[in-house]
């Protein structure tokens, strides 16, 4: 028995909880079979320096078409709020869709988002008709200005892109989940394990969105099928119902044999 | 069985692969003609810059390279590290201009704030060589300064790979051409060519040969539907006041930087690898990226003279391994990838074998072939 429940961003169903980027492989090959292990139906991919226009990386684009999986392109490398919407409009027109993950890096080392020019970006993107999936910090009051601008699904981090460390701050997750129940939340990046993935699905976020931890795996396709079993008990665990944490010990079975006056 | 001297062979692309079969085949007293599209004037250098081989780093890096690849592209690699000295050795005593082959090893390095990028590359290696018996050495600071006193003192850990070599790859195409062309190969450069089956179609002529080997690179995409460019950035610095004695692996979170030292104190630097057929030159960031990493290998790269900027597409399948696909009579030898150096003496050295009715050790992964079309 599985969860059969879909995730919903924007005005899209998905059977698949798991976002998969489409960087770092070692070969096209290898990252078309991680996605295919993968089951993800929504893949990430970067514009930057690629010209489709030019019938550029033609080759590298039809293998992604061949996936089947609907695009999600970001604006990786991004640092200003213009340069995000500018490379915003260049992948609609190259790529024909309006969804756009959105990024704007404040910090050159750790890759950590900008959450003032962010939040201009992302209000300008949506009032042009964009899908926009913003990856942010866990700021709760971030968060919140993102969606009165008008996101509808937001992607929190979990830990800086690439480092791999997880759930970082796992209290501002969980308060994060309980204050934005209306919107759908991604935890983005910094996932480096699969039960990193099934602890944020049991959280109540709503999806993983992920790409060194698969690339870089020795077997990507592996390790990408590891995910999704992960990311689906995650799911499952949620909607099953976690049971409470409790200080003292309570048997789950009955003590029979012991005596009644032994235990007064 | 040797190969018949009546053989007549055509060989289209006068880039790495092409140069040295047909080097190798002309020892073997072969009828050859060398099909190129560019001019190639053997004295001089500048204008072969188009091939990824004039601009490429030439680092023979089975091990580092094997981490990024796979398994396939280091037993080729291992292969030709043991055929470099001798076809070196044998174009040196014919041509007056040697060729620098340093067989010095490689060093990987990292920042102490990118430690968990060389841990990575540790336990890769480590894997490698469990598997392989590859040969690497950890290396502490006092190591690493006396093996290349040119790097400053926050270098604190990194890694040997002694048995990686890197070769002066200019001298190298230019000596390959000149024994081609002293050992009778027939060349016909700044033309254009077209390859069906056993016939190549220039300048409206055509003729017939008992192979035609292509070794076009990105050009033979007519043939290879598959084959797509990756681009490559280069920079190559003049720098009198650093001396390193062997190509220098700069670890870091979002890319690997390769230094390689080049006669006269030169040095090629590269990095990036990007999913792009663009041939337009190097963007600002590239550049920007590129040079700091280099300033900060030796803050006197400050002073370096920047002599290239080149970018280059190598020609990769979608596994990105080496191919050589038999349709007949018409050969395709392709796919190398950024692998060149590091394997074109292993593949041609099998494209030999085949042709005197041998197999060798890697005919299984490079071989396959392919019906002819009907058109």
């Amino acid at each position: 028995m599985q969860h059969t429940d879909t995730l919903t961003l924007y005005d899209s169903q998905f059977n698949s909880r798991f976002l998969l980027g489409t960087a770092l492989y070692r070969s096209p090959a290898q990252m078309s079979e991680a996605i295919k292990a993968s089951g993800s139906e929504f893949i990430t991919l970067s514009l930057r320096r690629q010209n489709p226009q030019h019938n550029d990386g033609e080759a590298f684009w039809q293998l992604i078409k061949e996936t089947g999986c609907k695009l999600l392109p970001n604006t990786a490398g991004c640092k200003s709020a213009k340069e995000a919407i500018n490379l915003a409009e260049m992948s609609r027109e190259l790529f024909a869709t309006d969804w756009i993950k959105l990024e704007v890096i404040g910090d050159d080392y750790n890759l950590q988002p900008d959450p003032f020019e962010l939040v201009i970006a992302a209000r300008e993107l949506i009032k042009r008709g964009f899908k926009v999936l913003p990856y942010c910090t866990d700021d709760l009051i971030l968060c919140l200005r993102l969606r009165d601008a008008g996101c509808q699904v937001l992607m929190p981090w979990g830990a800086p892109i690439g480092t791999g460390q997880g759930l970082l701050n796992k209290y501002h997750l969980q308060s994060l989940r309980e204050r934005i129940t209306d919107i759908p939340l991604i935890i983005d990046a910094g996932l480096g394990s699969p039960s990193q993935a099934a602890a944020a699905l049991e959280m109540g976020y709503d999806a993983v969105l992920l790409n060194t931890a698969v690339a870089k795996a020795d077997d990507p396709a592996l390790m990408a099928k590891a995910f999704s079993l992960a990311i689906s008990a995650g799911r499952s665990a949620y909607l099953a119902g976690l049971m409470q944490r409790r200080q003292t010990a309570t048997p789950s079975t009955p003590v029979l044999g012991q005596p009644f006056w032994h235990q007064q | 069985m040797p190969l018949s001297s009546s053989l007549n062979i055509a060989i289209v692309g006068a880039g790495l692969v092409g140069r040295l079969l047909a080097y190798q085949l002309s020892q073997l007293n072969v009828k050859i003609s060398l099909f190129e599209a560019n001019p190639l004037n053997i004295h001089t250098e500048a204008n072969q810059l188009d091939a990824a081989a004039f601009t490429a780093a030439g680092m023979i890096a089975p091990i580092s390279e094997a981490l990024e690849a796979d398994l396939h592209s280091y037993y080729l690699g291992k292969t030709s590290l043991a055929l470099w000295p001798k076809i070196v050795s044998e174009l040196n005593l014919a041509n007056a201009t040697g060729i620098n082959y340093q067989h010095s090893g490689s060093l990987i390095i990292c920042h102490p704030q990118d430690r968990a990028e060389l841990q990575h590359f540790s336990r890769q290696v480590q894997k490698l060589a469990t598997a392989t018996g590859a040969v690497f050495t950890a290396l502490n600071g006092d190591d690493i300064r006396q093996l290349e006193p040119g790097l400053p003192n926050s270098f604190e850990q990194g890694i040997l790979l002694p048995e990686e070599a890197h070769i002066d790859n200019r001298a190298l195409m230019s000596s390959l051409l000149q024994q081609c062309l002293r050992k009778g190969v027939k060349l016909i450069d700044n033309t254009i060519a077209d390859i069906d089956n056993n016939q190549v179609h220039y300048q409206n002529q055509r003729h017939s040969y008992d192979w035609v080997f292509d070794c076009r690179g990105i050009g033979a995409k007519k043939h290879r539907t598959e084959l797509r460019g990756v681009r490559g950035e280069l920079l190559r610095v003049h720098c009198p006041d650093v001396n390193f004695n062997r190509p220098i692996r700069l670890m870091h979170p979002r890319y690997q930087l390769y230094l390689v030292p080049k006669p006269g104190r030169q040095y090629v630097i590269g990095a990036t690898q990007i999913e792009s057929e663009d041939r337009s030159p190097m963007t600002v960031q590239s550049m920007l990226e590129l040079c700091s990493a280099m300033y900060s290998i030796n803050p006197a790269f400050a002073e370096a003279r920047i002599l290239e900027q080149n970018t280059n597409l190598r020609p990769a399948l979608n596994d990105n391994r080496a191919s050589v696909l038999i349709c007949d009579r018409h050969v395709s030898i392709n796919g190398l990838f950024r692998h060149g150096y590091l394997i074109a003496p292993a593949i041609v050295q099998s494209v030999i074998r085949w042709l005197e009715g041998q197999q060798c050790q890697h005919h299984k992964i490079l071989f396959s072939t392919a019906e002819q079309s009907s058109a």
